[in-house]
């Protein structure tokens, strides 16, 4: 028996045989094929959620980490270094192509109801981050103060992304366990910071935000499994 | 029980490693064919055969979408094929355990 393909017949010809239905299979065999493809269609359609967990926990680690050393000790409160911003700009452009590589690598050539499920998600988070903007643009104008304009400027972001991660946990091949945990977990993590203040509020969501990520891409395996 | 109790219509390498593949999407998906031919390995011509028996078979459907460059076939289960590939699996699991064989993969 050809032990890659579960088959008595050589790779070859056997897909020639294949072709016209003839293909000798015994049952060991055909276990074997069952669980080659279930395991190869598991590892290519399948998006690799840990890389994506850690891509974004880096990001919001390194990101208001480095806000939060460019803001410790100012009086008065004058908000992070452009060269933080920068590089919070930077990180955010890396992860946003990793994460549509990953994507793209799983999602190519899958259409119908996830194809559907993908877009909403998409949607969601950029129509939530384009009122931010224009909500940031609008306190900006009218007067508001920089440490009020700082905690909503790191929080607010993260309380979109919780609430959407939270209301498209739900997919066609069940709960998205990871994926409503994390959601549940920015919520937590960004209304808890609105209480620390404009300089503090950063080192909370870098700890506990990107922390919480981080530690989402070491659990999410055995949640997948389980 | 023997090896002909298994679905002739599944119990092809091609056929079996087709159905396995579009059981892993979630209920409502599809798979372009270029993808599909990706994952199984196969010519397109033989893969074409195959997915006609299958489509004869009730266990899949297929169609088209849009035209010219962006014409793309996708490939879905369909609710019958789900039910087959249960039955063809727990055929499997029943023949493998008469026979005394660690059972392994057979959960579809």
């Amino acid at each position: 028996m050809n032990e890659e393909t579960g088959t008595r017949n050589p790779p070859g010809p056997d897909e020639e045989a294949d072709a016209q239905g003839a293909a000798v299979m015994d049952t060991q065999g055909a276990a074997v094929i069952m669980q080659q493809a279930r395991e190869r269609a598991g590892r290519e359609l399948r998006v690799r959620r840990p890389v994506l967990f850690v891509t974004w926990g880096l990001v919001l680690l390194i990101g208001y980490g480095a806000m939060w050393l460019s803001v410790r000790g100012q009086h008065p409160f004058q908000g992070p270094a452009w060269p933080t911003l920068l590089l919070a700009l930077l990180l955010l452009a890396i992860a946003a192509i990793i994460t549509a590589q990953v994507v793209d690598r799983a999602a190519s050539g899958v259409g119908g109801r996830s194809e559907v499920q993908r877009g909403i998600f998409v949607l969601a988070l950029g129509a939530g981050y384009a009122a931010l903007l224009i909500e940031k643009i609008a306190l900006v104008g009218a007067g508001v103060s920089r440490p009020i304009q700082a905690v909503l400027g790191v929080t607010a972001p993260m309380l979109v992304a919780g609430l959407v991660f939270v209301a498209t946990s739900a997919s066609t091949t069940g709960l998205n366990w990871p994926r409503l945990i994390l959601g549940l977990w920015l919520l937590a993590v960004a209304a808890g910071a609105s209480w620390a203040g404009p300089v503090t509020v950063l080192a909370v969501c870098a700890l506990a935000g990107g922390g919480g990520v981080l530690l989402m891409a070491a659990i999410e395996p055995r949640l997948h499994r389980a | 029980m023997s090896d002909d109790d298994l679905d002739p219509a599944i119990h092809v390498p091609a056929r079996l490693r087709i159905m396995v593949t579009l059981a892993s999407l979630g209920e409502g998906d599809d798979l372009s064919f270029t993808r599909l031919q990706d994952l199984i390995g196969l010519t397109p011509g033989n893969l074409i055969t195959h997915l006609r028996k299958l489509e004869d078979a009730g266990y899949i459907t297929t169609h088209k979408n849009g035209s010219g460059v962006t014409a793309r076939t996708a490939v879905a289960l369909t609710n019958g094929g789900r039910a087959a590939l249960d039955r063809y699996s727990a055929t499997l699991r029943a023949l493998l355990d008469s026979a005394g064989t660690p059972v392994t993969g057979t959960r579809t």
